[in-house]
């Protein structure tokens, strides 16, 4: 990509900021949502009895990937591997799911 | 443990720029919250004639009934207070046809929409969950908790090469940036716990439901709204049997609840409230909700209304991994476990969180302050003016509204409306009166205007009840008393705030956007 002067270092910033924040909330959403399913459904236990801890695990955990997604050097590098991570996660849970192996 | 530079560069912004987005809204939350932790204290204060002994079982008993006569809605589904609970008088309570809640107390069968007891508290509660917003207000407040947790993951990040061994340093002297650098740090550290209990059961408690909706197709099979009834009430969900069974009577389910609470070795379980399903069916259930002396958070018995038999328990100690949680939430976010001392150390800590608020986005301003004689940056002035207004302004506005709640119905008026329109337009006339002024300046005079109004507060108590503190402490209300006393303390507190602003000003260069 050629430099492009008529941007200021902000900008950039903000820019890379940016892409690294976004693949944080929105794929880290997805993220967090597999890391409690599959917590949630593999305990000993029906999964109905972790509802409520589920739920409030999930911000924390959330807020923690967001964090982390900022620490990868660019914005693609950041969405490649928690797209994936979120994919691969909630596909296994619906899997799972589907084998009638959890619950 | 060491960081690479532009990692540590990242955090740095990222703490900014959430700072910045929700470090206003933080602000209101934790002054606000600061204040109602002591809402029944302020219910006391701010309803004139209330002192009266508290209703009995039987008057409870007496408004079930009326309710349960006079409005079919409420036989569906019926809440109630027990007397002493949130007021001396029981409240009942259920929606009608369209879904409005009612409200019925011994002294109002008929049902009305406004919720009995001083309406002071409730703006005050209003503030802090909703900043005053309707409807949208509440997940707002969610997203400013997520902002915040992220807030404090970055901060903790930043800080974390220097934590131990700055963590006692408050350096005084020359370098102002450095001493709010240092307040800043060890506040935030200090109260961490606690500000991460704050983050996270404050976004539950705002976004339960939209995120119950996100996660249900995603991980639940579309199952999760059947299921969280059984998780988070205690009374089995039933259907109505359709023929007749007359209740028992209230001072059984009282009596009932207790005595299941102690077969569990849970002394001193005091009934708070109760949700009645299906009265008068043979399938009614009770559902009694009370909290003990030793319990982290309430505990609920489940019966059958007719026969009082016993369904379900969810009491502290024997609690599933769901009711144990949600208690806990609750219990941890309100600080209602434990006695006075909890209620003060939380009030102590939602003001440091309030401070801590204030000295970031004094931080921020600072650092790109720009001396000499070169103009300041259209965004950081604004930052300061921003930073002035609303935050000492909300201070002012919840002191206005506090006198309000005495003068206006003195004078006849209704309070529920003039508070509002008292507490929101001091704030709008703060914020704008600060556009207009020096921030300095504005900071300085806002702040002798808040130590003002704070020290009426007493006045105006006192004037339109005859509530003197004196008069409160020699005639046992030592509530009545608190609040006032305390209004006192935090008009000194502000007035302290303001004489410091003023030594600032004349020390500072006159350049500064402070100035």
């Amino acid at each position: 990509m050629p430099p492009r002067p008529w941007r200021t270092r902000l900008d950039v910033g903000l820019t890379l900021m940016g892409a690294r924040a976004s693949a944080g909330v929105v794929a880290g959403f997805f993220l967090a949502a597999a890391v409690v399913g599959l917590t949630s459904w593999s305990l000993p236990g029906a999964w109905e009895s972790t509802i409520v801890p589920g739920l409030l695990a999930f911000f924390p955990l959330w807020i923690g990937v967001i964090c982390a997604a900022m620490r990868f050097n660019t914005g693609r590098q950041a969405w490649t591997w928690l797209g994936a991570l979120a994919l691969s996660g909630l596909g296994l849970l619906w899997l799972l799911q589907a084998a009638g192996w959890v619950r | 443990m060491k960081l690479k530079p532009a990692t540590l560069r990242t955090f740095t912004s990222v703490h900014s720029w959430m700072g910045l987005i929700a470090g206003f809204a933080l602000f209101v939350a934790f002054y606000a919250g600061a204040i109602t932790v002591f809402h029944h204290a302020l219910q006391q204060w701010a309803t004139p004639s209330d002192h009266a002994a508290p209703a009995t079982l039987d008057d409870a008993q007496h408004l079930l009934d009326e309710v349960l006569a006079r409005h079919p809605e409420a036989r569906n589904h019926v809440g109630m207070t027990f007397p002493g609970y949130e007021l001396p008088q029981p409240t009942a309570y259920w929606q009608d046809r369209h879904g409005t809640w009612l409200f019925a107390t011994p002294g109002q069968l008929a049902g009305s929409p406004t919720p009995p007891g001083a309406s002071l508290p409730e703006l005050v509660n209003a503030l802090h969950y909703t900043l005053g917003i309707p409807v949208a207000g509440t997940w707002l407040m969610g997203i400013v908790s997520l902002l915040y947790g992220i807030a404090l993951v970055s901060g903790v990040v930043i800080h974390l090469p220097r934590m131990a061994k700055d963590l006692f340093a408050l350096r005084p002297g020359r370098n102002r940036k450095r001493f709010w650098q240092d307040a800043h740090n060890v506040i935030g550290v200090l109260s961490l716990p606690f500000h991460i209990v704050f983050a996270v059961t404050g976004a539950l408690l705002c976004l339960l439901l939209v995120l119950m909706l996100a996660l249900n197709p995603l991980i639940y099979e579309g199952k999760l709204m059947g299921a969280s009834a059984a998780a988070m009430d205690t009374a089995p969900v039933v259907q109505a049997a359709g023929s007749a069974e007359p209740l028992s009577s209230l001072a059984n389910w009282h009596a009932r609840s207790i005595a299941v609470a102690h077969g569990q070795g849970i002394a001193n379980f005091t009934p708070g409230y109760l949700k009645l399903a299906h009265a008068g069916d043979a399938h009614a259930v009770v559902e009694i909700t009370g909290t003990s002396p030793r319990g982290l958070g309430a505990g609920a018995v489940a019966l059958d209304a007719g026969s009082g038999a016993l369904l379900a328990t969810q009491l502290p100690g024997s609690r599933d991994a769901n009711h144990a949680t949600l208690a806990a939430v609750y219990a941890l976010h309100f600080g209602d476990y434990g006695n006075a001392a909890v209620q003060w150390l939380y009030c102590l800590l939602g003001l440091g969180g309030a401070a801590l608020f204030y000295f970031g986005n004094l931080l921020w301003i600072e650092s790109r302050r720009k001396r000499g004689g070169a103009a300041q940056r259209p965004g950081a002035m604004l930052m300061a003016r921003a930073t002035v207004g609303i935050c000492l302004g909300v201070c002012v506005a919840v002191s206005a509204a506090f006198v309000a709640a005495q003068v206006l119905p003195a004078l006849g008026w209704d309070a529920a409306a003039g508070e509002r329109w008292v507490c929101f337009g001091t704030w709008l006339a703060c914020v704008l009166w600060t556009a207009w002024r020096p921030p300095l300046r504005a900071a300085q005079e806002l702040l002798w205007l808040a130590a003002i109004v704070t020290a009426l507060i007493p006045l105006a108590h006192g004037l339109a009840t005859g509530g003197w503190i004196g008069r409160s402490v020699a005639a046992g209300h030592g509530a009545l008393a608190a609040v006032d006393i305390s209004a006192l303390v935090m008009a000194i507190g502000f007035a302290a705030l303001a004489r410091a602003t003023s030594r600032r000003r004349r020390h500072v260069a006159t350049n500064s956007v402070w100035a």
